[in-house]
């Protein structure tokens, strides 16, 4: 998945956003802990009240309960009895006996006999020793329910009646009322587990039932001290936390930009100053790392750096060696068709923004198939070698020698004029006719042709007419036994036109550049057996109802040097006729090609659209036996390419020329095409007819298949066939048309 | 026949004269002090006496001597009355504290005996033995002192000692106080030392004097002029020897009383001297009415 790019943000952000983050949770759960726990104290705290409430209740209760039945006992005693037979002694009875005994509580403030009629026993002590506030008991009692008395700023007092009856009687002798302090008195009945005793505080100025004295006191809960421990250590453990994330919130981007932050940021910048300049030496940051990963990353980068540099280097020079190796002619060791290429499109392209005066050159041997054939191939490439070096040695520093072809070697001279250029093609052939051939075994003098085409430092110029007049120049040249070095002009290009008449050079030049009035016919070659066929394509040209033949045809294109544009015509126009399907399945077609046209760089591209077409139909390539001597290592390599593919490769007008034997086991075809004159031959001398029908035995013998052409009459196919020929072509079987007629079975 | 006769309607007549039942507390007015008594009365064999047995200084007829007392003649086929002098307290219940108000005296207490005695005549007992403990034994003296009633035809005492003396921790100064109070009829309590009182004896000058009577001499006086047989049964562990000496013993003997000491016993014939006392006791009474 990727990163959308809106959260591709610096570590910074992150660990502010993360920081932030954690912190705003942890204060959240911290006041969350806070608020409960605070929450749980004020409930413990509320139930402790309730429970401290619920035993004061009791308490009064009890205190009530207790006293009433402290009453009761004071009630039954033998001496209130002996005050009420006699009260003469009374006061000494009160104020002495009274409190002394075991029924006399210390909380009691006042105790007082009372008569049935609710009157003090006796009036008051002689000598009354409770005065003032404590003196709470009425002198007559009214009703002898219990009552608090409450009066500001003194002591809570509770009254409590109880009947004296009379001994064996329910007859009320009297009452006994005691008025105690309600405080001591609770405090010692009852035993507190919630309350605070020292909280107690009485309040109000009246009286009231024991039963509200509860909402007459204020009071609080005992503290409790697991609580209060709990809460101090919770409040305490949050101070303290919060105290720890403050420090840490203050030492963690410190501790993260020393061991993230600046570690990051330093291997970014290093990376990107590597990636901005990888081919120079770049230093690690000299900053040691705290974290050892980061140490490591940083020596591993420069490591990796400094290797891949090295690898770099390494890798460049191989390079360096593999540009030049495929751009070095081996034979030569100057540069081949390749480095031509290459530097002729750099000079056109920067034509178009610099114009200056360019200059094209070619050299080519005038006798070189003749000298290869008598003095053998080795001798043939030592030739070339020499030639070579020796025009490459005479050239200028800045205008290395291309060999473009078998004995044809290109040269490309800018900011020269023509006198200069003429000067250098002349120190060439004058170096080259120096040169001591016959140390290579070669008798004969070896001359060479210099073809020049130059233009100005217009835009306006053709620039890339260059090649094809400094070749019109050559072929001047070749021409002449004088003047070898020939600089084209336009009488060469109309010289050319001498052979044919304008109007047919126009049009075929025409037809040539753009196709239009291109007719192609079709010869068929048929198997001996008759059991299957295919047809050789031929060009013709339509001329205003009348046709050029290949005559007229190659005398323009060989004048022109536009081979290669002819050859493309025809495998477009061929292509074109499959497609419109006008070529009978399961036959075949055999295409032409020079070998200017074998030596581009995109042949295989060429006939790539054929490929799906091989299928139902022989595609066959047929190639000059000339071209495959001169260009023997490059034509195996491409050929071998398209007969892989499914092509075969016909060997056309063997016979016609310096025909070879020895090259035959190394031909990169599988069709031999023998010359109509091999074939007129077979009537002439026993010899000659011998020599023929073992080469026929021969390439036979190897696998080859072999066709003869010109056959014209069933004397020709009997001979043919008894040479051994697998297929025939000629007149017999149909004259090249361009409708497909179809002699064969299948 | 006669006889026979008699008896059913004495029967007859104690069962409708009073409504009391065995063993059940009964009240009676003390008329000349208007004061209500009560005593624990349980009736025995009709042809028994009745025993009266009065307690000791302060205490009721629930203390443990005299609790036990009871239950041994009770045991024996006896009818007993236990009555509890009110000391001035209708219907006294318990004991009386030193520092209670004494205004109770030695009178009222004779008048007590008297009328219960006289009760019991009334209940239709014609032959009564009395029995004390302690100051009990010498009320039952002081009674005998003053009375003669026929019917009365033993008395045994117990723990006897006397009441009035320096040894026993009467001060002349307190005598001497009380006396000029009682001179000047200034007869509001004060605090006297008596008996195990001490200081804390919170009683009229008319109250302390009236037991002061009840000196060593008189004592032995009252028991050498008794006209009926009477026993005197100690303990010869009581305590009180050490403030009124052994001797006392010895003048006891000499007084003419039946003298009789268990050996070990205390002052309130505690734990297995109690079953001594008793055996003692039922011996003495029903060697005379067997």
């Amino acid at each position: 998945m990727n990163t959308p790019s809106k959260f591709i943000r610096p570590i910074r952000f992150y660990f502010a956003l993360f920081t932030g983050t954690g912190l705003i949770l942890l204060a959240t759960m911290f006041w969350s802990f806070y608020s409960e726990g605070n929450r749980l104290q004020q409930t413990v705290n509320q139930q402790a009240y309730e429970e401290a409430k619920k035993e004061l209740v009791i308490a009064i209760n009890n205190t009530l309960i207790s006293t009433q039945n402290q009453l009761q006992k004071l009630a039954e005693w033998d001496e209130v009895h002996q005050q009420y037979h006699d009260p003469s002694y009374y006061f000494f009875w009160h104020d002495e006996r009274l409190k002394e005994s075991q029924y006399f509580r210390s909380y009691y403030d006042e105790l007082e006999l009372f008569t049935k009629d609710g009157k003090l026993l006796m009036p008051a002590s002689p000598k009354p020793k409770i005065e003032g506030p404590h003196h709470r008991l009425p002198g007559t009692i009214t009703s002898k329910e219990p009552k608090v008395v409450l009066r500001d700023n003194q002591e809570a007092h509770l009254n409590v009646y109880a009947p004296v009856y009379k001994r064996d009687s329910d007859e009320i002798l009297g009452y006994v009322g005691v008025s105690l302090d309600i405080f001591p008195a609770i405090l010692m009945h009852n035993q507190f587990f919630y309350l605070d005793k020292t909280s107690l505080k009485f309040f109000g100025n009246n009286d009231i039932p024991p039963s509200q004295l509860i909402n007459h006191i204020k009071f609080s809960p005992v503290s409790n001290p697991v609580n209060n421990y709990l809460w101090d250590l919770m409040k305490r453990f949050i101070i303290e936390l919060i105290l720890t994330l403050f420090v840490i919130g203050l030492i963690l981007p410190i501790v993260f930009k020393e061991f993230i932050q600046t570690p990051l940021t330093q291997l970014s910048e290093y990376l990107q100053r590597l990636r901005a300049t990888p081919h120079k030496k770049q230093k690690p940051p000299k900053k040691t790392f705290f974290i050892k990963e980061f140490e490591e990353l940083k020596n591993t980068i420069y490591q990796y750096h400094h290797n891949l540099q090295k690898t770099q280097l390494e890798l460049d020079e191989q390079n360096l060696i593999v540009w030049e190796q495929a751009r070095r002619d081996p034979l030569t060791n100057i540069y081949n068709r390749r480095a031509f290429d290459e530097a002729w499109n750099e000079v056109i392209i920067n034509f178009q923004n610099e114009p200056i005066p360019t200059a094209f050159m070619l050299f080519d041997c005038d006798f070189f198939k003749a000298l290869n054939d008598t003095y053998g191939h080795e001798v043939g490439d030592e030739v070339i070698r020499a030639s070579a070096t020796t025009i490459q040695q005479t050239l200028p520093m800045e205008s290395p020698a291309y060999r473009i072809g078998g004995d044809e070697f290109a040269v490309i001279i800018q900011h020269r004029t023509l006198e200069e250029i003429q000067d250098i093609a002349q120190h060439c052939l004058n170096a080259l006719s120096q040169y001591p051939y016959h140390t290579l075994g070669i008798k004969e003098k070896l001359p060479f042709s210099v073809g020049i085409s130059s233009i100005a430092s217009t835009l306006s110029d053709n620039l890339t007419a260059l090649p094809r007049q400094a070749d019109i120049a050559m072929y001047k040249a070749k021409q002449s036994h004088h003047s070898k070095i020939q600089v084209y002009n336009h009488v060469l290009e109309n010289e050319s036109s001498a052979l044919v008449s304008n109007q047919i050079l126009n049009r075929v030049v025409n037809s040539i550049h753009t196709g239009k009035n291109i007719q192609m016919h079709f010869q068929p070659i048929v198997a001996s057996d008759m059991s299957d066929c295919y047809y050789e394509a031929l060009i013709r040209i339509n001329n205003n109802q009348e046709l050029i033949y290949p005559d007229k045809i190659f005398a323009v294109v060989e004048r022109r040097r536009l081979e290669v544009e002819l050859d493309r015509q025809v495998i477009f126009t061929t292509l074109f006729l499959l497609e419109q399907r006008k070529i009978p399945k399961g036959t075949g077609v055999s295409i032409n090609i020079s070998g200017k046209t074998l030596l581009q760089p995109d042949l295989i591209e060429l006939f790539a659209p054929f490929i799906t077409w091989l299928h139902d139909y022989k595609i066959v390539i047929e190639v000059t036996e000339n071209f495959l001597i001169d260009h023997i290592e490059y034509a195996q390599k491409v050929l071998n390419q398209l007969r892989h593919q499914g092509f075969l490769i016909a060997l056309d007008d063997f016979g016609s020329g310096y025909s070879s034997i020895r090259y035959l086991a190394h031909m990169p075809v599988d069709i031999i095409k023998f010359d109509m004159s091999l074939i007129k031959a077979l009537k002439s001398d026993e010899k000659t007819r011998k020599i023929i029908l073992a080469t026929a035995e021969m390439i036979r013998g190897v696998g080859f298949e072999l066709v003869m052409e010109g056959i014209e009459d069933e004397e020709m196919l009997e001979q043919a066939k008894s040479a051994g020929a697998t297929y025939v072509q000629g007149y017999l079987f149909g004259k090249p048309k361009a409708e497909f007629s179809k002699p064969c079975n299948n | 026949m006669h006889k026979n006769l008699t008896a059913i309607c004495l029967g007859i007549g104690l069962l409708l004269s009073h409504s009391i039942s065995f063993a059940d507390t009964v009240t009676h007015l003390i008329t000349p002090l208007n004061l209500n008594a009560e005593a624990d009365y349980q009736l025995g064999q009709k042809d028994k006496p009745a025993i009266l047995i009065l307690h000791g200084f302060l205490t009721t007829n629930q203390f443990h001597t005299i609790r036990s007392t009871v239950q041994a003649f009770h045991d024996a086929g006896y009818s007993t009355l236990a009555p509890t002098l009110t000391l001035n307290i209708n219907q006294r219940k318990q004991s009386v504290k030193c520092n209670s108000v004494h205004t109770h005296t030695l009178e009222n207490d004779v008048t007590e005996i008297t009328e219960w005695i006289n009760w019991l005549e009334q209940q239709g007992h014609k032959q009564i033995v009395l029995v004390g403990h302690s100051s009990g034994s010498l009320e039952l003296i002081a009674q005998l002192a003053q009375n003669h009633d026929p019917k009365i035809k033993l008395a045994i005492f117990t723990s006897l000692f006397y009441l009035s003396g320096p040894e026993l921790g009467i001060s002349q100064a307190d005598f001497d106080y009380a006396t000029e109070a009682l001179k000047n009829h200034n007869n509001q309590p004060h605090k006297y030392s008596f008996l195990f009182c001490k200081n804390n004896y919170y009683a009229t000058a008319d109250s302390f004097l009236s037991y002061q009577t009840l000196n060593r001499q008189n004592v032995l006086n009252y028991l050498k002029a008794l006209t009926i047989p009477n026993y005197t049964i100690m303990g010869s562990a009581d305590k009180r020897y050490k403030s009124v000496g052994l001797n006392w013993l010895d003048e006891l003997k000499e007084s003419g009383t039946n003298l009789i000491v268990i050996e070990g016993a205390n002052h309130f014939f505690s734990s297995e001297y109690e079953f001594d006392l008793q055996d003692r006791l039922i011996e003495i009474t029903n060697h005379y009415f067997n």
